[in-house]
């Protein structure tokens, strides 16, 4: 249920009505607008009485929230969202680029990557420090190293650091270094783990699950908010068909169905979502043509060397020239870079 | 595989090495519009060395296997863009080029009214089906032959070239008679007595992928109607089935790069199938055409909450002035003009 307040509500009147909600045993979660306050209920089993609510004192309406996914929703937010990240921004006007390597190799490999990325245009560095890789005889990722590594390219360049996290037990030590968690698409519906990212006040970037519907997807985002952390932004980077020319298929229908149903930003991940190098430019182009809130593009120095999707990365050299692409694009459709 | 000639080649050594291949029992297919003159190959060269059988004959640079099993529409034989000529239309040159109108011809004013405004807004080809697959057998047919008048008085009447679709061999001939271009559907991409009947046209062909077919499968579908003699094919991502059930179908925008570095053959993309969600249609083809597609097709109709087919799909003619308006600036922002009607 949604509970949305008069323009003028007191903060009296505000508190009047999430001390109902908590009586009843639900959870209130203030969703404030830029000119009234709505509050979601969630925690409820079966259906609250509304109209118990519509009668009290400054509230304009109580509604029933259509879709299974509430907090998320742009039903019972309409404003984008907006997450600020140390001086930068997902969402928004701008367009966010975050790029980097697949995985933290080496002081010189991070540090050289994130001063080309920057130079390049983009606003955060990724980098896996651990990996969840297909095969365990593969290589899983520097661990704690390669967050003292991406630190130190943080140090450097300025640019707050994406990286993902793997489990609930190395959770307190990724989130000590990261400035943005990221939930791998394995990881999607890890729902022990989204709920312990709930409890925190980082930004979580939650890829899409390689078979997981729109709805699936939004649900998982539920979980978090619905453990109180509003900072989630979405993640496109592929699902899984019978196409076996590309690595999967980049579902771009997901963007404008996404920026309907929910206020979070969409980033889309074009690296993942081809796998192949000489086409993620083309994708990160269509990606911001249908309306994506940034891109997450693979970037290192030596592709050919590197220790994971090697022919997927971009060199520094293809990066800015995709960065340059892409601002174009942008500016077609309205916005900055 | 193929015979790259020499830049100055004469006539003569052109057609000894088309008579050689016919010696052997092959298909020689001359390929058109390249710089250097090549001649492709087609039948059972397995086991064959291609340098051996030409590679000394005078006047030739090089023979080479194709490595893909595509080989006609494979860029690898033909390095240039087809760009094929619709009376005026080209598809697949430098302009991007808009396809749209009713999924279904209904009557004289629908297709009219259709016609006059997507014209007016910047398309240059009239889309409309008259024979239609339907799922159900108890859901409109299309008005057949009646229909394909219709879209015939409407190009009389606009300039516009026809889009339509041919769904059996009983009926190509009917259809081409009528047709600018013909559309084979998604169900009929691997119906391969239909794709080998319209090779032998001179008459230029939209190629639906299948609703499950892989690029390759689709190429290789390309291939078979291009084998017969006609070269003049346009491929058409219109969506593929996936575990998606929020979209009619899911948009493979993945396709449009990988196809435009393997063939030489315009690609096309349909947004309205693609997603099938009215609002969302126009956000879907910009990225068609930011991903460097050669054209949209679009479905419109007058009165979509009226139409017989895919109504919940299709732009009014005012949703299409907007889509349009957005589309020529993608086109610009990649470098290319959208084409424009007389």
């Amino acid at each position: 249920m949604l509970v949305v307040m008069k323009p003028h509500a007191t903060p009296a009147q505000i508190d009047a009505v999430t001390e109902r909600i908590r009586s009843l045993g639900f959870t209130p979660h203030a969703i404030p607008g830029s000119s009234r306050v709505a509050i979601g209920v969630t925690g409820n089993k079966g259906g609250i009485d509304v109209d118990s609510f519509a009668d009290m004192d400054g509230v304009a309406e109580a509604l029933r929230v259509t879709q299974p996914f509430k907090l998320v929703s742009r039903e019972v937010k309409e404003e984008d969202t907006v997450i600020e990240v140390g001086g930068a921004r997902i969402g928004g006007e701008a367009v966010c680029i975050m790029a980097g390597p697949c995985s933290v190799e080496s002081e010189e490999q991070i540090v050289e990557t994130a001063r080309a990325v920057k130079a390049a245009g983009a606003s955060f560095l990724r980098g896996g420090a651990f990996k969840p890789r297909t095969s365990p005889y593969e290589f899983q990722g520097l661990a704690e190293e390669g967050l003292r590594l991406l630190a130190v390219a943080r140090e450097v360049t300025g640019l707050p650091v994406v990286t993902e996290v793997l489990d609930a037990e190395t959770l307190p030590m990724v989130a000590d270094y990261a400035d943005v968690l990221q939930i791998g698409a394995r990881n999607m519906q890890n729902y022990s783990l989204l709920k312990q990212l709930g409890a925190l006040r980082k930004p979580i970037l939650l890829k899409r699950g390689p078979a997981a519907t729109i709805k699936e997807w939004l649900m998982a985002a539920e979980y978090v908010l619905a453990a109180g952390n509003y900072q989630v932004a979405l993640c496109e980077r592929g699902i899984r068909t019978f196409e076996t020319m590309t690595r999967n298929t980049l579902d771009l229908n997901a963007v404008p169905v996404l920026k309907a149903l929910t206020h979070l930003p969409v980033i889309v991940d074009p690296s993942h979502g081809i796998g192949i190098r000489a086409h993620v430019g083309a994708m990160a182009r269509g990606a911001v043509a249908c309306g994506a809130d940034g891109i997450i593009v693979e970037v290192h120095p030596q592709p050919e060397k590197a220790l994971s999707d090697g022919h997927q990365s971009l060199t520094p050299p293809q990066f800015a020239e995709l960065v340059r692409q892409v601002a174009v694009i942008a500016g077609a459709v309205g916005r900055t870079v | 595989m193929f015979v790259t000639m020499k830049p100055h080649a004469t006539a003569a050594e052109f057609e000894a090495v088309v008579e050689k291949i016919r010696s052997l029992g092959l298909t020689p297919h001359p390929i058109t519009g390249t710089e250097r003159r090549v001649v492709a190959v087609v039948g059972h060269t397995g086991g064959m060395d291609p340098d051996e059988l030409f590679g000394t004959l005078p006047g030739v640079a090089e023979a080479l296997r194709v490595s893909q099993p595509f080989k006609l529409v494979s860029r690898e034989v033909k390095e240039e863009d087809t760009v094929i000529d619709v009376g005026g239309v080209p598809i697949g040159g430098q302009a991007v080029v808009v396809m749209a109108g009713p999924c279904s011809v209904e009557s004289e004013e629908q297709v009219l009214e259709t016609a006059r405004a997507v014209k007016a807004a910047g398309a240059c080809f009239l889309r409309g089906g008259a024979f239609k697959p339907r799922t159900s057998p108890y859901e409109f047919q299309g008005l057949r032959e009646e229909g394909l008048k219709l879209l015939a008085r409407a190009r009389e009447e606009t300039g516009l070239k026809v889009v339509t679709e041919v769904k059996d061999t009983e009926t190509v001939e009917l259809v081409a008679s009528y047709a600018d271009v013909l559309q084979i559907g998604a169900r009929n991409m691997q119906n391969y007595s239909l794709l080998e009947k319209v090779g032998t046209l001179d008459k230029p062909i939209l190629l639906k992928r299948g609703l499950s077919a892989t690029i390759r499968e689709w190429l290789m579908a390309a291939e078979y109607i291009v084998s017969k003699g006609n070269h003049k094919v346009a491929l058409c991502e219109r969506g593929i089935r996936t575990f998606e059930t929020a979209t009619r179908n899911t948009l493979d925008i993945n396709a449009v790069p990988v196809l435009k570095s393997l063939t030489h053959l315009p690609v096309i993309v349909d947004p309205s199938h693609g997603i099938g969600l009215r609002p969302l249609v126009p956000a879907v083809a910009r990225a068609g055409i930011a991903a460097g597609a050669d054209g949209l097709i679009i479905e419109v109709h007058p009165h979509p909450e009226k139409a017989l087919s895919d109504g919940h799909q299709s732009l009014t003619p005012v949703e299409f002035g907007s889509l349009m308006r957005q589309v020529c600036v993608i086109a610009g922002a990649v470098g290319r003009p959208v084409f424009e009607p007389r």
